[in-house]
């Protein structure tokens, strides 16, 4: 199967909360382990989303040809780094490409394989990224609600 | 939209088929050159009077072909026939997996948002 060379690793970030953070920080409160839990915890649900859309049944062929060594499963980002550009912090999500197997394919699909549905759903719809997002400003925005009321 | 989006395609690139994105079979030989369409989602837009009143659609359209300069340049057409039309779309492109290592094939992601009147829930 042809494949770029290099993929861009798709990536979960702050965008969109730098206000908040910057009230937060305002204040006086330690934002760095507050936003990297945040991405922390939203980055494991990804992961664990990710290794559940690649349950068999959701895979083209229901699975028919999902190998016994497991190589796209192991490509799947666990524990990822958070890095700090700015004011924006950012993770690692989706498939290492660096390693064999990595789904990426599985995403978009090819003229002779449909995409895996979850996990094309998961990357290239708004709604699921959308929804971590909304859960991921929640965490910060608690935090800062009950900063104040302190 | 989905048939909408194929006959717009269709009726400008008339020489390259439209087809949904994994239908080809496994022993079946890709055309010279194609587009392929996949609706990743469709959600409520919009809403008045407690109905429905837009739907979003996405889709992903990519363009294969053993030409890849018909690659980058037929992409790009389709690009700008779709904005002419209403459509949105999501940057410039990007390189899209092949089954053939004859064709290379670069996608877009685009959206439409639909109105129309309420519909109640």
């Amino acid at each position: 199967m042809a494949k770029a060379k290099e993929r861009k690793t798709l990536r979960l970030d702050t965008s969109g909360m730098e206000e908040l953070i910057r009230k937060m920080d305002k204040i006086g409160m330690d934002v760095k382990p507050l936003v990297e839990k945040a991405l922390t915890e939203a980055g494991a649900k990804i992961s664990n989303d990710t290794l559940a859309a690649l349950s068999d049944q959701f895979l083209p062929a229901q699975g028919k040809y999902h190998g016994s060594r497991r190589e796209t499963e192991e490509s799947v980002i666990m524990y990822p780094q958070v890095t700090w550009e700015g004011s924006v912090a950012w993770i690692p999500v989706g498939f290492d490409f660096s390693k064999p197997g990595a789904g990426g394919y599985l995403i978009s699909g090819t003229p002779k394989m449909q995409p895996d549905k979850e996990l094309n759903r998961m990357y290239k719809g708004k709604r699921y990224m959308k929804g971590i997002q909304d859960d991921m400003y929640k965490v910060l925005e608690d935090a800062y609600a009950d900063e104040l009321l302190k | 939209m989905k048939q909408n989006l194929i006959d717009l395609l269709s009726g400008e690139f008339k020489t390259y088929p439209v087809i949904l994105q994994g239908s080809l079979s496994p022993t079946e030989a890709y055309p010279e050159s194609f587009f392929t369409i996949w609706n990743t989602e469709t959600a409520d837009w919009s809403h008045y009077d407690n109905g429905t009143v837009g739907f979003v659609w996405r889709f992903t359209v990519a363009f294969f072909s053993v030409d890849p300069t018909l690659v980058n340049t037929v992409l790009a057409s389709a690009r700008y026939l779709l904005i002419q039309h209403g459509w949105l779309v999501d940057g410039v492109g990007e390189d899209t997996p092949t089954d053939e290592i004859s064709h290379t094939g670069r996608s877009l992601d685009v959206i439409y948002l639909e109105r129309f009147q309420p519909i109640i829930n």
